[in-house]
């Protein structure tokens, strides 16, 4: 056995936070600083504050608090929303995925098609059930076959999957054309993936289950931990024994399978699917876990930061909406919340270390 | 098998003793036009300390690497136990209880120094889940063991904002933590102040009685001559010089590490 000697302290906490204000701010400094979400968090309460006040005193003229506009908004945040979490636990590893937008498309439109065409049709309450498997199975495999690709043959997972994105992209013409399909399904399919309850549509309610399943195996379980090893030091993770091989198959297919879902969720509830109706997810999925302190190199980033990052852009959005501005404006706004956002996480991280 | 010989026969009487605890026979290894390994032989016995010395560039890191699994002999043999076996991956070499503290130190920056220790090997549930409050209490543990460095007390602190020594420190709790049988040290004590280092080699040292032998790469001869058995010179990728600590000096070894 190891012949230790425990000599010396014992880990001394960081400076006890005194009592009343002073300690509830100063513990609340702290745990901004340790988070790497803690940035963007601060920014969320701020823009939520502000909205609801804005919303409190002009209830006429911004309608936030509205429960339609609620509604509505809580239900556009499921699609982009379940795709981050997958693009953000890719980054994490170190990896891209720029073809999720294309497999949200070509994967819905499978489904939708599958669905509608065998095991009975649309009629049966299962087919749309085995539709829905089959095209999250085409999301993985395309998700293991980009990580095969990108491993394999040791090229940046940015150009392997600017590949398959344009290939996706083009498969969903070539499949199906450019018409749009109509996705019906019977009970219990249609509440279990497009239902409404109360200010939240099922979608919204998957985005959250997932959100805590994969906060659980990220921050939790050693594969999560693995994805932070191999994104931040391939070689120190390979030294140690980690197979990074493995572990990032593992991630891209996740990645896959939940922007299959994605497509799924976001067409049950409109009942309808356009092929190219993904087009631009992609980036937008970056951009929310970048906002949502996903580091660009890998190695950095949470669940929660991911979540509040998507909450964040669509939050803004909705502002926009409510005071009537062209939609030009959203992307300009995105644009610059990213900058600042990265800047602040940045600026956290320096400070936090004194 | 036994009666092999070497570049100088340092077995006293061959037949009793028992095999090396690991052995490479005549393993080479090139990178592209580089010859990296040209014909090593090199063994670890039980309980000794072995010096491997050399220039910079000599292979000394790459021999290193070989044992831990990481790099992969382009030709020659491998035994364990006087066994032939193959180590072509980290997971080969754990299994031959061999630990490595490497000379890039193979930490990863954004995370903690708990999470460097347990990488890869996280103490978890029966389902995978990390039991996060066991290993930080183990990390306190480990990073007062070998080297008790200042500033490090804190196993949820990044790595990323560690100094060069207290990095170095992880590095090694982590290695001592885990080691089974040989210990391999490349260059370890190239970024710690003069106490840690005599700290570092009394343990060495000392985990002979723990039956558990070590190589400890250095350029420093006078630490290695105040704790090694055995030495092996190597030059531009070939062992040159070998012998035990009774046939040597410092000023011997020093000229076959300049001349070579
Ligand atoms: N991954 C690699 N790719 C190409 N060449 C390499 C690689 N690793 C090592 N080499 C080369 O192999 C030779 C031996 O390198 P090695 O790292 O084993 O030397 P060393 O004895 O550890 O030197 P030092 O004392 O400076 O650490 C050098 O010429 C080096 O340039
Ligand atoms: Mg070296």
């Amino acid at each position: 056995m190891d012949t230790l000697k425990f000599a010396g302290k014992v880990t001394a906490g960081r400076s006890t936070p005194s009592s009343g204000w002073d300690g509830v701010i100063q513990r609340l400094r702290a745990a901004v600083r340790k988070r790497p979400a803690g940035g963007i968090a601060v920014l969320f309460v701020l823009l939520q504050l502000t909205c609801i006040a804005g919303g409190l005193i002009f209830p006429e003229q911004f309608r936030y608090l509205n429960p339609a506009n609620i509604r509505v908004t809580v239900m556009s945040v499921a699609p982009l929303g379940i795709m981050s979490l997958g693009v953000g636990m890719l980054m994490i590893a170190g990896e891209f995925d720029l073809s999720v937008g294309a497999l949200y498309s070509f994967c819905a439109v499978f489904a939708a098609t599958i669905a509608n065409n065998h095991f009975g049709g649309i009629e049966n309450p299962l087919s749309p059930f085995i539709g829905a498997g089959l095209g999250i199975g085409i999301g993985i495999a395309a998700g293991l076959v980009n990580g095969a690709v990108t491993i394999g043959f040791g090229i940046p997972s940015f150009i392997t999957t600017l590949g398959t994105m344009l290939l996706w992209n083009g498969g969903v013409l070539l499949y199906n054309g450019a018409s749009a399909v109509d996705f019906l399904p019977k009970a219990p399919f249609a509440p279990m993936f497009g239902g409404q309850f109360w200010l939240m549509d099922s979608g919204f309610l998957w985005f959250l289950g997932l959100a805590v399943v994969c906060s659980f195996v990220l921050h939790h379980h050693k594969l999560g931990n693995h994805f932070y090893a191999v994104g931040g030091n391939q070689q120190a993770a390979i030294a140690i024994g980690i197979n990074p091989a493995k572990v990032k198959l593992i991630a891209f297919a996740i990645t896959g399978g939940l922007a299959a879902f994605s497509g799924i969720v976001a067409m049950t509830r409109v009942s309808s699917v356009q092929p190219g109706g993904g087009v631009g997810m992609e980036l937008r999925s970056i951009a929310a876990c970048v906002i949502g302190g996903v580091a660009l190199m890998g190695g950095r980033g949470s669940i929660v930061g991911v979540v509040l990052g998507t909450a964040l852009v669509f939050t803004i959005n909705d502002v926009l909406l409510l005071l009537r501005a062209p939609g030009f404006y959203f992307d300009m706004f995105v644009g610059a919340l990213i900058v600042v956002a990265v800047i602040l996480n940045h600026s956290i991280r320096r400070r936090s270390w004194t | 098998m036994q009666g092999e010989v070497r570049v100088t026969d340092v077995v006293p009487e061959a037949g009793s003793e028992p095999p090396p605890l690991y052995e490479a026979r005549n393993v080479s290894k090139r990178y592209g036009n580089v010859r990296a390994l040209i014909g090593v032989t090199f063994h670890v016995g039980c309980r000794e300390v072995v010096g491997l010395l050399g220039d910079n560039g000599a292979g000394k890191s790459t021999l290193i690497r070989m044992m831990s699994g990481i790099v992969k002999p382009d030709s020659g043999e491998i035994l364990a136990d006087g066994k032939p076996v193959r180590v072509e991956s980290r997971a080969d070499s754990e299994r031959l209880g061999i630990e490595t503290i490497y000379q890039d130190i193979a930490l990863v920056d954004p995370m903690s120094i708990t999470r460097n220790i347990f990488m890869g090997r996280e103490i978890t549930n029966r389902f995978g889940f990390m039991r996060h409050k066991r290993m930080a209490e183990l990390a306190v543990d480990v990073l007062q063991s070998a080297v008790h460095i200042a500033g490090i007390d804190h196993p949820d602190a990044e790595v990323g904002f560690l100094s060069g020594g207290q990095k170095q420190a992880v590095a090694i709790a982590r290695a001592v933590y885990f080691k089974r049988r040989i210990l391999l040290l490349d260059e370890p004590t190239s970024a710690l102040s003069v106490r840690e280092t005599e700290r570092l080699l009394a343990y060495v040292a000392g985990l002979k009685q723990e039956n558990v032998s070590s190589v400890l790469v250095t350029h420093n001869l006078y630490h290695a001559f105040m704790v090694c058995d055995r030495f092996v010179v190597m030059s531009h990728g070939q062992v040159v010089f070998e012998a035990a600590k009774e046939e040597t000096t410092i000023e011997d070894l020093t000229d076959h590490v300049i001349r070579t």
